[in-house]
């Protein structure tokens, strides 16, 4: 299972992916518990990715702006994202750095914008968001 | 060992009505589904798990463990993945969660080769019969399945003999607008006719309009297949008996070659033979054609009806050319499904284009789906950016899209590979090939036109993928075991009786000799509709 530390980043992560506004952020929304549901799951062998990979993006962000990756600002952790999925890597990953990133932004949307069965979108807050008004 | 007049393998929209019209004509029969029964009650509307998006399974099965097929590519392949050429697998199979589209074809779709030649290396041919042999099918379909639509605007066909039996479903404000665009164009507008009731009938209510049609089971049982109409009055009959969850495997012959039953396996794996006078094939181009190159004889080594080496080729299925786009104003207004307006102006007739197809508007795309499909192609995907696109313009973007009649190649086809099994131990489906380049080119131009017809109702920006080259099965897959009078180039007769055979038929799309440019389970029905009636008339 991911620890506390894995934890931490990928919170960071999925609010940089979906990022809180007037309306939630993917967290708040519950795209770490459709995230947690799935790994028991679809996505469980996914899992050693996301350790793998949560780690590699906390040592990049060490590595080109001496801090940890939630210690980074927005504009800080944007910017650093936006190398690692054009695979513009500073530090050596063990996996495909922006295959990772790429799969976990489908998997925060897929949280984010699934039905709430699915364990994220908490109250359908994104289908009120973009107004998906389900009436039967 | 059971005998019984008829065993019927399969029940989505072909052989629900073989068994329905079979018991109803007094005939003893054996309907086997290898899905489960699924209603509404059954379908959490599980938006990565259905039929319209299968990011991780489907609603309607098949299980996406236990069920695989190959590509000579080396690809094993799970049933949600891509190149499985998923079919639904409950009881009433995809006509449970389809759009219900439900459209005749024209009558130059029956005879495609004779109208524009056979382009170099494709099996383009003619249908052995025509639209006229058809139409009083049809017609059954319309009335006793339960067809909704306006037959007095359906300038692309003959004229009806009898109306729709409910009239078509209101117009969204999305459809308007594309309405009154293809009317400023000039082009032919009518209503998209859906196997769906408009108003009450055959006791069941009316749509509510919902934003969940395609995909899923409809709450209120508005949609019409064979679940709720055909295979009911099989069993209402006395005469049927249904098994659901249970394989069969292979057709059994006796020394003579000639076909006497069929073998299934239940979830144990307990095998069971069953005799019968007639047995009817209703599993799908895919399954139809993995069933008879799973069943041999000493009269036919490679597969029951396959000495020419025909079944399984000539696999076809719908590319599906569309264009997206945003409008400056609100283009929702909450009425499902969706797919309302239509033009048949692009099927035939189109300059130096072999056949064309159908444009329609859609149905309301779930949010995920519009997220994984739907995004401009200059849009980020996370970020700020992705967000407020999502927010600003989910309601703002709509899309149309159509069939394009496919040009059949006999190289992209259904094999068996004896090297990997499905979960009861037989050999599953092998795909190899692709249909004939002729089919992007036709898609290219298909896909020209509905950017036309977007920008026409006022799109701000358009856009939507140039289609390539694959083997096309997994959206109405048809063709597998092709009519023709010829047995060397053919499977079946007019009658869709397997050549050779006085007893074996088959009642799904693998008799399709070309797909039309439109959903084909209208079709499917009426063909199914007139080869039974056939086997009654004949027996």
């Amino acid at each position: 299972m991911l620890t506390e530390k894995h934890l931490l980043i990928l919170e960071a992560l999925v609010d940089c992916i979906i990022p809180p506004d007037e309306y939630p952020g993917g967290w708040e929304a519950g795209v770490g518990d459709y995230l947690q549901k799935q790994f028991e799951n679809d996505l469980h062998d996914v899992l050693l990715m996301y350790q793998d990979g949560l780690l590699a993006l906390d040592k990049e962000a060490i590595a080109v702006y001496g801090k940890a990756f939630v210690d980074l600002t927005s504009d800080e952790q944007v910017q650093l994202l936006t190398q690692i999925e054009q695979a513009n890597v500073q530090t050596k990953w063990a996996i495909d750095a922006s295959e990772f990133f790429k799969q976990v932004v489908q998997h925060c949307a897929e949280g984010f914008y699934s039905d709430p069965g699915n364990g994220g979108n908490k109250n359908g807050i994104s289908w009120e968001m973009i107004g998906y008004e389900v009436t039967a | 060992m059971s005998q019984y007049d008829a065993i019927v393998v399969g029940s989505g929209a072909g052989g629900g009505i073989a068994a329905g019209l079979l018991a109803e004509a007094g005939k003893k029969v054996l309907l086997l589904e290898r899905g489960r029964r699924m209603t509404f009650a059954d379908d959490p509307r599980d938006h990565l798990r259905n039929q319209r998006f299968s990011r991780y399974g489907h609603n309607a099965g098949p299980d996406i463990e236990g069920n695989p097929r190959t590509h000579a590519d080396g690809r094993t392949i799970r049933p949600h993945e891509s190149g499985y050429q998923n079919n639904a697998a409950v009881l009433g199979s995809g006509t449970v969660v389809y759009a219900g589209q439900a459209w005749r074809f024209m009558p130059q779709d029956f005879r495609m080769a004779s109208i524009y030649g056979v382009p170099e290396s494709s099996s383009l041919a003619d249908w052995s019969i025509t639209y006229d042999d058809l139409a009083p099918y049809y017609e059954r379909a319309e009335w006793e399945i339960g067809v909704c639509g306006d037959a007095s605007v359906m300038s692309h066909l003959p004229p009806y003999a009898k109306p729709y039996p409910m009239p078509a479903l209101p117009l969204p404000l999305k459809s308007n607008v594309y309405k009154q665009a293809l009317d400023s164009l000039g082009w032919q507008q009518i209503r998209v006719p859906r196997l769906i009731n408009s108003i009450e009938y055959q006791e069941r209510p009316s749509c509510v309009y919902c934003q969940q049609c395609v995909g899923f089971a409809c709450p209120v049982d508005a949609k019409n297949g064979t679940q709720n109409t055909m295979i009911p009055r099989a069993l209402a009959s006395g005469n049927c008996i249904l098994l659901t969850e249970v394989m069969v495997a292979n057709l059994i012959t006796n020394d003579a070659g000639h076909v006497t039953g069929i073998r299934y396996l239940d979830e144990n794996g307990n095998a069971t033979t069953v005799n019968a006078d007639v047995v009817v094939l209703s599993c799908g181009a895919v399954e139809t054609a993995r069933l008879l190159l799973n069943s041999r004889s000493k009269q036919e080594p490679d597969g029951i009806g396959n000495n020419s080496d025909q079944v399984g080729r000539h696999l076809q299925g719908h590319y599906y050319p569309g264009a997206i786009g945003l409008f400056p104003e609100n283009m929702w207004d909450g009425i499902g499904p969706g797919a309302s307006v239509a033009t048949c102006e692009f099927n035939h007739d189109n300059d130096g284009i072999v056949g064309g197809g159908m444009l329609c508007d859609e149905d309301i795309s779930m949010p995920i789906k519009f997220w994984s499909r739907d995004f401009p192609p200059d849009v980020p995907r996370w970020g700020k950016a992705a967000k407020d696109f999502m927010r600003e313009n989910y309601r703002r973007t709509t899309d149309v899209k159509g069939p394009v009649q496919e040009i059949p190649h006999p190289d992209g086809r259904v094999q068996v590979n004896p090297r990997v099994r499905d979960k009861y131990g037989i050999p599953v489906a092998h795909f190899s090939g692709t249909t004939h380049p002729e089919t992007v080119r036709i898609a290219n131009f298909m896909h020209e036109k509905a950017k036309e017809w977007v920008l026409a109702a006022g799109a701000i920006k358009v856009w939507g993928d140039k289609p390539e080259l694959y083997l096309s099965g997994g959206q109405h897959q048809a063709g597998t075991c092709r009519m023709g009078d010829d047995p060397q180039t053919s499977v079946v007769d007019k009658w869709c009786k397997v050549h050779g055979h006085d007893n074996l038929f088959v009642a799904d799309s693998s008799p399709h000799v070309t797909n039309g440019g439109f959903n084909p389970v209208l079709t499917i029905m009426a063909l199914a509709w007139r080869t039974t009636e056939h086997i009654i008339e004949t027996w």
